[in-house]
């Protein structure tokens, strides 16, 4: 919604305020908008701490608001990471559908916050404008089998699909923010290519990814795929910001490592995986992991073993544990606060292709910030490239941990509070942060 | 050529050779990557002066030298590395590869047979030999390779996939499949890849596709197996199903690994026809499975069986566990009980009655009989017979037992008694869906003051037998009868009935509108809306289905209706998934 439009709403509700009384005729009979009496207040406060009902759509009521030109702070580590919004009919009608929990605070209450927030391991965060979103997906992607779209779609914040034409033409510089889901940028299908032969979706991917190579000059899919993970890598070192699950940090991060080495199988390629691939793999020009082994079995669902959990190899699997949230300085280090602002410290984990990260092929700048205590792997990290930034979170769908082909899709209505999903959103609230200078 | 070796010259003598060799390929294939072809091949031909083997450059040549219209440097540049390493499986290639590609098929031969001649018991070089030729269209050299490949290596299973893959480019699906059939005769591990891709055969090629497959006089079963695959994957699991039985033979143990192999193949395919083949096959298996596991097998067979709709051969398969000598005491009982639920499911009410009577405490678990004499009431009521099933209920003294009596009692007009009945058996006794189906029940009741009202009854012993068409007016004609607040219940009760697939979204419209005029505050009222809501969504009015929502939601929002409101808005306003 554009501020003209957002306004307009706000003074229509205004004047229905003005009518005064309380509807008693239902107003889908007097074909007008139900009125209520307004409680004026300097602010409201949007809590993300327990007390909240809808911690989901409490971020597309932000995005929103600033996408509509008005002032919003993110108060970290305050009640869960709340967000602070100026008060208006409009947002307090769309809380109330969406049941976001809204507390009216008044000039006293927010000194008093702030006055909190300076004492104790909190900030306040202007947020500035809402990013321009893009989300890489072929262009059969069903809608609801991806975990960032479902979120976005769920908070109502607008995005765009982007796919390999327009990366490798520079489409992305029209955009602030871009997600990777499931993506195998090997080349290899996700590696289900025996496991699920004749499957329709499978034979229409194959199809799609090929003729989509055929069409863009690449000898194979393998070939196309490391072209766009290093336009991908150029867009974040311009300046852009990345979020990836699943299957795409890893096979990302070999796509960008393999350089003239083959490491698709021959269904990809038509040749096999170089016999000294590992010894020839260069990570300089990764982002996250380093030394990371090949898994060269055409038949064996894994790429490599920077994956911790390897939940599609028998004899490899590793159970599901829990994962917790680092508690990082919000004043010295506000980036990774706002990536792990939550109500629940720690989660449950969930399975994907890529579930987990092993901490020995992590690259010593990354920083971690999620970890399941005890294990030999993390779940969630960040890092800088260049001008921009970039983060990855392992799993498919925080809200289906054993996430099967075929499952129905996760219906976020029933999740309004899933923690999980908060990961997801922190991440694309993040870039609307207003910069200033960080003290590490 | 002149000038570009020059140029690779100069780049060795200023870097060192060393140095071109660690640096020159990876940032020749960053050049690639840019799409500065020519600077790349100065690159690798720089790599290759230093040494000439340089299996990496060669590859880099081999793929931007063509594209430049310069493939005979290539060729040169692989003879020259197969001087220095004549043993190297990757240079041999590259050079048949760019002989093929100049198109002269009398080098390449010559080529291809030195590499033979080199090491002659490599498939190798026949493969790499009549892919060059399939490449360029020339099948039938190709198949003529093929054919000396295998006389040549003395096994006429060799490269089979790849003899597939020639036969499926000419479009000889049927030969392909021969060739696939081959293929995993020799190498089991080969029956994904053959299902994969002759799964992608046209419509019109598919029974080429199993004729080649199982063509002959005494076909290896392989072949039938990866057809009865096949003919799963192309939507056709009981036609798969009947082509392997027709053919089934072996020791026990391999006639068992094929049907538990098919069995899993359809496991995890919902559509009936997949789970009915799946039933089959796993009720052939139980036929042949060690004692131990049998039943457990034909259990499952009876449950994959009723997934698929095909009760008769469910029937059957229990009727064998329970006739059956070697089957264990508890086994037997589930049998029993599955067998009677079966019955009473298939409306067979007087043969379950019958059946439960016969086998009484004996052959059925305490918990088993009650839990079927209750199954069997609830069936006796939903057929009107209310008499029949409070006999059947008999002392049975249950919370479950109180709640059907319940029913009885309120489709007989009782109400009062219905409450007290209701009210005994709590919240929790039976099923949820029985639980809640009762609350509401109840909940409807306490709105009502009559003790008695045999219209109500029967309008709801009507809804209770399926008929929702006589339900919705005998509801309506009953509401008449009752006090305002009394009405909106029924009234959208019986708007929830109309609003049901196939009824008239209108008067349902109708009784929902008029459930809210008669008692505007009332319980019933956000919950007449949300229905009305529906029924707009469901007519395409979408516009006014989202806004009676909102007016639900911003009106009611402490009712108990309002997530589900806001779901339905969600699922309106295409935020959420339909399914």
């Amino acid at each position: 919604m554009r501020r003209r439009e957002f306004l307009g709403r706000l003074g229509r509700a205004a004047v229905a305020f003005g009518a005064g009384s309380r509807a008693v005729v239902p107003s889908w009979r007097r074909g007008d908008a139900p009125s209520w009496r307004p409680v004026v207040a300097a602010s409201l406060l949007v809590p993300m701490d327990d007390s909240q009902t809808n911690h989901l759509k409490a971020y597309g009521l932000t995005y929103r608001a600033i996408g509509a030109g008005l002032r919003a702070e993110w108060l970290l580590n305050y009640r869960g990471g709340s967000f602070l919004l100026p008060d208006s009919g409009a947002l307090r009608r769309e809380a109330a559908l969406d049941a976001v929990l809204l507390e009216p605070v008044g000039d006293a209450t927010v000194a008093a916050i702030k006055g909190e927030i300076a004492g104790a391991n909190m900030d306040a965060v202007p947020l500035e404008k809402g990013p321009r979103i893009a989300v890489y997906a072929p262009p059969s992607a069903r809608p609801w089998d991806d975990a960032v779209t479902m979120a976005l779609q769920y908070a109502g914040i607008t995005f765009d699909r982007v796919w390999d034409a327009e990366v490798l033409a520079g489409g992305l510089t029209g955009y602030d923010w871009l997600h990777l889901h499931h993506e195998d940028f090997t080349g290899q299908y996700s590696k289900f290519y025996l496991t699920f032969a004749g499957q329709a979706w499978l034979s229409e991917m194959v199809r799609e990814q090929s003729a989509t190579a055929r069409r863009l000059g690449y000898a194979s899919v393998p070939a196309l795929k490391k072209a766009v993970a290093v336009a991908i890598r150029d867009y974040v070192a311009n300046g852009g910001f990345l979020f990836a699950m699943c299957t795409a940090t890893e096979t990302i991060d070999l796509a960008l490592a393999s350089g003239a080495v083959d490491i698709a199988a021959a269904f990809a390629d038509g040749t096999g995986v170089d016999d000294d691939a590992d010894a020839r793999l260069d990570w300089r020009g990764t982002f996250a992991f380093t030394g990371a082994r090949l898994e060269p079995h055409p038949a064996v669902a894994a790429f490599s073993d920077i994956d911790g959990h390897q939940v599609n190899v028998p004899g490899r699997r590793q159970p599901l544990g829990a994962f917790t949230l680092f508690n990082f300085s919000a004043k010295i280090d506000p980036v990774p606060s706002m990536l792990v602002q939550n109500h629940r410290p720690v989660i449950p984990d969930f399975y994907g292709l890529t579930t987990s990260f092993v901490r020995a092929r992590l690259k010593p700048a990354v920083t971690v910030l999620g970890l399941e205590e005890g294990a030999p792997w993390v779940k969630y990290i960040r890092g800088d490239l260049g001008k921009g930034t970039w983060c990855f979170l392992g799993g498919h769908d925080p809200e289906d941990p054993q996430h099967q082909i075929g499952d129905p899709a996760t219906d976020l209505s029933l999740h309004p509070r899933s923690p999980g999903y908060r990961l997801i959103l922190n991440n694309v609230l993040f870039p609307a942060a207003k910069k200033k200078e960080l003290k590490t | 050529m002149r000038r570009n070796a020059l140029g690779a010259c100069v780049l060795a003598v200023v870097l060192g050779a060393g140095a071109l060799d660690a640096q020159g390929v990876p940032r020749g294939f960053e050049l690639e990557r840019l799409g500065r072809h020519a600077e790349a091949a100065t690159l690798y031909l720089a790599a290759l002066a230093a040494d000439p083997a340089d299996e990496s450059a060669l590859l880099g040549l081999e793929r931007v030298l063509p594209r430049l219209d310069r493939t005979a440097e290539l060729l040169a540049a692989a003879r020259r590395a197969r001087a220095a390493a004549p043993r190297s499986g990757v240079v041999r290639g590259v050079e048949l590869r760019a002989t093929a590609e100049l198109g002269d098929t009398r080098a390449l031969a010559e080529a291809a047979e030195a590499w033979i001649a080199e090491d002659p018991g490599s498939e190798d070089p026949w493969r790499e030999w009549t892919l060059a030729l399939a490449d360029r269209g020339a099948l039938d050299g190709a198949r003529r390779v093929l054919a000396a490949a295998r006389r040549a290596l003395g096994r006429p299973d060799a490269l089979a996939t790849l003899a597939a893959e020639v036969e499926q480019r000419g479009g000889d699906w049927a030969a392909a499949a021969g060739e696939w059939r081959t293929a995993v005769a020799a190498d089991a591990t080969q029956r994904a890849n053959a299902t994969y891709h002759l799964g992608e055969a046209p419509l019109d090629q598919r029974e080429g596709v199993l004729a080649g497959l199982t063509a002959g006089g005494r076909v290896p079963s392989i072949g039938r197996q990866i057809a009865a695959d096949l003919l799963v994957s192309w939507g056709r699991p009981l036609d798969g199903w009947r082509l392997l039985e027709s053919s089934i033979e072996g020791t026990p143990a391999e006639v068992g690994r094929m049907l538990r192999d098919f069995a899993q193949r359809t496991e995890g395919l919902t559509d009936q026809d997949s789970r009915r083949a799946r039933g089959l096959a796993l009720a052939a298996y139980a036929d042949v499975a060690p004692p131990a596991t049998a039943a457990r097998v034909r259990a499952e067979a009876a449950r994959a069986l009723l997934d698929g709709g095909d009760r008769a051969a469910a029937r059957a398969q229990l009727l064998q566990l329970v006739d059956a000598r070697d089957v264990p005491p508890d086994a037997r009982a589930l049998a029993e009980a599955a067998l009677i639920d079966l019955l009473i499911r298939d409306g067979a009410l007087g043969a379950a009655a019958a059946r439960l009577a016969a086998a009484g405490d004996q052959r059925l678990t305490g918990e088993d009989a009650q839990s079927l004499r209750l199954d069997l009431a609830r069936a006796l009521v939903a057929r009107g017979s209310l008499h029949a099933a409070d006999s059947i209920l008999g002392p049975d003294s249950s919370v479950t037992a109180a709640a059907l009596r319940g029913w009885i009692a309120l489709y007989g007009g009782e109400l009062a008694v219905a409450d007290s009945q209701f009210r005994r058996a709590g919240p929790y006794a039976g099923p949820r869906e029985d639980a809640t189906a009762r609350t509401a029940m109840l909940a409807l009741l306490q709105t009502i003051d009559e003790a008695r009202a045999p219209e109500l009854g029967r309008a709801l012993l009507l809804l209770a037998g399926g008929d929702s068409a006589g339900a919705v007016p005998a509801l309506q004609r009953a509401a008449q009868h009752l006090a305002p607040a009394s009405r909106a219940g029924v009234l959208t009760l019986a708007g929830r009935v109309a609003a049901r697939p196939g009824g008239d979204p209108e008067i349902a419209l109708r009784l929902l509108t008029g459930a809210v005029a008669a008692d505007e505050r009332g319980a019933f009222a956000p919950e007449a809306e949300l229905v009305a809501a529906r029924v707009l969504l469901h007519m395409g009015r979408t516009a006014d289905g989202i806004t009676r929502l909102e007016h639900l939601i911003l009106t009611y929002p402490g009712s108990a209706f309002t997530p589900d409101a806001r779901r339905e808005l969600e699922r309106a306003r295409g935020t959420v998934p339909r399914s």
